[in-house]
């Protein structure tokens, strides 16, 4: 298993590389001049030359290219163009606030939908698993935008159960009041997919010959289901939160902006409008190895799900 | 007699052992009296003492940048910043027209040398906030400081966006700023001729040309005075570290979602001054009777969420999560003001509205420079059938759409660059030529002979090429709508206007550079004088402000001439001449003065929104007793 790691470290090299150029050139040539947006109401060529200077995007590609490298190894992407606050700064102080958002939503909602796809894959073809499904279909119709405004004019508003919108600095505080709404809102639009998703993998199990084998051996339903379907399912649950993981680092931004939650996800947008690349290439860079490395360890927990897998 | 219940009930043993040696000495009997009393004070006062405080809640529509007052730009950072510093001068709070008043300085000066030199006594005895920067020592406000802080606008590694407010302005500053480009260095030390400072109180500014709006560039927020020591200590992090003399200081920050500003506790306080009232204005009279005779500021606390989004703040304030609303968003107009009329909902919670013109116009810019990215361009020129063809477009332009439908009503038509409220502000000034008239719009480009040549339908050039437009505008922003208007009004006249959305950073770039036939702007005033707007007609500005690119020698020397006359019926005259040239020869089309309506709880006293400074923490009040009924609710 240690080599399998190891050459698997050693691949994320050339993925780097990629990502740092598609960055770089995407940022060159698609984003903004930065420039322009400091320079202010009224400004003369001379001293938007002088701001370019000062952030170095006047100097030739392969220079700024390399810094970029240098960056990345040495996880300094120095300060915001913007606000010149310390990018690393940046993501130390809104990640909280997007964990503590996100965290919750992952976890509550793959178990209600891992426990719902069981119920209804178990049920399949009655009457419950149609209207579940109908359900989920018509959830998964509706808008994210729609939910946030319906919710939080209803639960809000109207029936006043949470603050509109809000954070504080406390966690206990933020976890009690301000996220509850956000993490629920967050949960009924991700269960539907979800939940959808998993019934079919928990099917295609429930069809498998050794469900059977375990049935006419006389090992009771729950056994059946909850030791046995479950068990080989959780591979492609497993495939699917590898997915989901790396999103839970850079949170919603929909949500953020809503719920005026100081998050990553609204950070990034940001930076991307005010062409404060710093944060940007940190951001991506930070997220594109964090993918990776979420990737690795579910590759790897594969064997402790299933022992049939190997490495190779 | 003691306390049976308690002693019976529930004690850990460390409590209970406590209670036995109280026991045991009868004369430590009244000690427990005593600290059960101080408890029961402590449980009952504290959340008292924290209901007594002033805390006013309020969201920022955009988020905060910093609050280095030389390097911010945003309303919003400006805004905070006027909380925690203090310039030379400021505005009134009541007078409208708004009228310079003395803040830091022993008063506003008259022009000396033809209008080339100010001098100002700073007032003795104004301290900064305190700061472990000034190691427990009282810091005291001096001429010295305003001369560094003004200096750093011109400072090339500040990146100043408000550099231009001193540019080409004092005598030897230009030349200093050149030095250091070429050193790379600023040198705080060396003397210039244009900042004189005189002794400890005392800074005489020399111009090089005679500028009578002067004293309101010394008004702007951004050009207050920092301690320079203060600076140097957190360099790296200026825009997390104000410290001034103002009335608040910064007491909490979390970026953009969080500002927290406190009283100033060391602040010497002020008093309205209610000379220029206007007795009967409502919101003077309210303002004048709640702050009568106070000490200012009354606020202890400010707390400021910013919210990005229309309907979260908008609901944050419904909630009384807040106490005043900001510019309502126009999507929800309708629900707050229905038919022109707070909403009966509203109107029960004794909410006010405080419906503002701010000092700003909206207008779309032609590009008249005749080659656009080096192709010839329809729009540019200043012969007859080049200004013909601005003019039609302009009378294509259905601005009573725009202000029903993009602006929800809430707008009026401008009439001249000037937007009311703004010293040479003329309100009998009506330009027809800017109102919407398709007929009139048609026959004059048929006059000029713009007219479908091929049949495809659509207007040609006169020459017989296809006349296509471009008109620019701001991806993802409400500016779409407007780029939509613009292509169904000029197909009304036939003339076939294409809408190109392009980032902001880019768009920004185009209309300084010239890269665009069309876009669409605005001004807000920098200070309240028609100069600040007419500017950006001005020929040299090009490349600057003039987006229009309008080189027009006659415009030129009348703003030039304005420049060197005080406010007189004489600049009005000057003023107004250039407005004319402006209708005449159309490198815009004059748009909007927006209306914004800002919403109160009515436990918010002495409200009144001023249109060149962004925030009044400083002059508002709170009844603490009516906002906690009204929260509790």
């Amino acid at each position: 298993m240690t080599a399998y790691v190891i050459r698997r470290l050693w691949q994320m090299i050339p993925t780097i590389a990629g990502v740092i150029l598609l960055i770089f050139f995407l940022f060159n040539w698609v984003g903004g001049d930065p420039a322009q947006v400091l320079a202010g109401k009224i400004s003369n060529p001379e001293q938007i030359a002088n701001i370019r200077r000062q952030l170095g995007v006047d100097q030739p590609y392969w220079y700024q290219l390399l810094v970029f490298v240098k960056q990345v190894f040495t996880f300094d992407f120095g300060r915001s163009w913007s606000t010149n606050e310390e990018v690393s700064h940046i993501l130390l102080t809104r990640v909280g606030p997007t964990l503590t958002i996100m965290v919750p939503v992952l976890i509550i909602e793959t178990s209600l939908a891992v426990l719902f796809a069981i119920m209804v894959a178990y049920v399949r073809g009655s009457l419950t698993d149609r209207v579940i499904m109908i359900v989920c279909t018509t959830a998964m119709s509706i808008s994210f935008l729609v939910y946030i405004i319906v919710f939080q004019w209803l639960f809000g508003f109207v029936l006043g159960w949470f603050p509109v919108q809000g954070w504080s600095e406390s966690f206990v505080r933020n976890l009690t009041s301000y996220a509850p709404l956000p993490i629920m809102l967050a949960v009924a639009v991700g269960l539907a997919p979800e939940l959808r998703l998993y019934r079919s993998f928990f099917l295609d199990e429930i069809n498998q010959d050794y469900v059977r084998t375990a049935r006419a051996k006389g090992l009771p339903e729950k056994a059946v289901m909850m030791k046995h379907v479950l068990r080989n399912a959780m591979i492609p649950i497993l495939t699917n939160l590898g997915i989901l993981l790396p999103g839970v680092f850079v949170g919603s931004f929909l949500l953020e902006v809503f719920f005026s939650i100081p998050g990553l996800g609204r950070e990034i947008i940001t930076a991307v409008n005010r062409s404060d690349f710093p944060v940007i290439k940190a951001v991506t860079v930070y997220l594109a190895i964090l993918t990776m490395v979420v990737n690795l360890v579910v590759d790897v927990m594969y064997k402790f799900v299933d022992p049939r897998v190997s490495f190779k | 007699m003691g306390f049976p219940a308690v002693s019976r009930g529930g004690f850990t043993p460390l409590n209970r052992y406590n209670s036995e040696v109280l026991s045991s000495f009868p004369a430590l009997r009244p000690l427990r009296l005593l600290a059960l009393f101080t408890a029961f004070l402590l449980v009952l006062g504290m959340p008292l003492a924290q209901a007594q405080q002033k805390v006013l809640r309020i969201a920022f529509r955009t988020a905060e940048t910093g609050f280095d007052p030389q390097r911010v730009q945003d309303r919003y950072s400006v805004g905070i910043c006027e909380n925690i510093f203090e310039g030379l001068l400021t505005y009134d709070y009541l007078a409208r027209p708004v009228k310079l008043t003395p803040l830091t300085a022993e008063r506003v000066p008259d022009p000396e040398e033809s209008g080339t030199r100010y001098t100002f006594r700073i007032r003795p005895g104004i301290y900064f906030a305190d700061d472990p920067v000034f190691k427990g020592q009282k810091r005291e406000l001096t001429a010295n400081d305003i001369e560094y802080s003004i200096k750093r606008f011109r400072d090339p590694a500040l990146r100043s966006p408000y550099e231009w407010l001193f540019e080409n302005k004092l005598v030897g500053l230009d030349e200093l700023a050149e030095q250091a480009k070429k050193s790379g260095k600023f040198d705080y030390e060396a003397k210039v001729a244009g900042l004189e400072v005189r002794d400890r109180y005392v800074i005489s500014f020399k111009l090089k040309e005679p500028d009578y709006n002067f004293l309101y560039v010394l008004a702007m927020p951004n050009v207050v005075p920092v301690a320079r020591e203060v600076i140097e200590a957190y360099a790296s992090d200026t825009m997390a570290h104000p410290v001034g003399t103002g009335p608040f200081v910064l007491r909490e920050w979390v970026r953009r979602a969080k500002i927290v500003l406190e009283r100033n506790p060391n602040h010497r306080g002020y008093e309205l001054d209610t000379q220029y009232a206007d007795p009967g204005d409502e919101w003077d009279r309210r303002a004048i009777e709640a702050l009568h005779g106070k000490r200012l500021p009354l606020l202890d606390r400010v707390e400021i969420y910013p919210i990005e989004d229309d309907q979260p703040r908008f609901l944050a304030f419904l909630n009384k999560e807040h106490d005043i609303l900001d510019e309502t968003p126009p999507s929800f107009i309708n629900q707050v003001l229905p038919r022109g009329k707070l909403a009966p909902s509203l109107e029960k919670e004794g909410v006010h509205v405080f419906r503002e013109l701010q000092p700003e116009i909206t207008y779309d810019v032609f590009n008249v420079d005749e080659v656009v990215n080096g192709q010839p361009n329809p729009l540019g020129g200043y012969t007859p059938e080049r200004v013909a063809l601005r003019r039609a477009l302009v009378m294509a332009h259905d601005r009573n759409a725009e202000i029903e439908i993009v602006r929800k009503g809430q707008a009026m038509p401008a009439q001249s660059a000037v937007p009311p409220g703004v010293v040479g502000y003329d309100p009998d000034l009506r330009s027809p030529a800017s109102d919407a008239d398709v007929p009139r719009a048609k026959a004059l480009l048929d006059m000029y002979g713009y007219v479908d040549r091929d049949g495809d339908g659509w207007r040609d050039l006169p020459d017989g090429r296809p006349l296509v437009l471009q008109y620019k505008y701001n991806i993802g922003s409400d500016s779409r709508q407007l780029a939509e208007l613009w292509v169904k009004c000029g197909a009304a006249v036939g003339i076939r206007i294409e809408a190109l959305a392009v980032q902001f950073a880019d768009l920004l770039n185009d209309k300084r550079v010239g890269n665009f036939q069309m876009s669409g702007s605005a001004w807000i005033a920098d200070y309240p004088d028609a100069q600040n707007f007419l500017q950006l007609l001005y020929g040299p500005n090009t490349n600057q402000s003039n987006e229009a690119r309008f080189r027009l020698p006659a415009f030129d020397r009348l703003y030039e001439k304005s420049l060197t006359i005080p406010d007189s019926p004489e600049r009005n005259h000057l003023y107004r001449e250039m407005n004319r040239l402006l209708l005449a020869y159309a490198p815009w089309r004059l748009g909007v003065h927006r209306i914004y309506n800002h919403l109160q709880y009515p436990w918010v006293k002495a409200y009144k929104k001023h249109p060149i400074l962004y925030t009044n923490f400083k002059y508002l009040d709170l009844d603490v007793a009516a906002q906690h009924a009204g929260t509790s609710r």
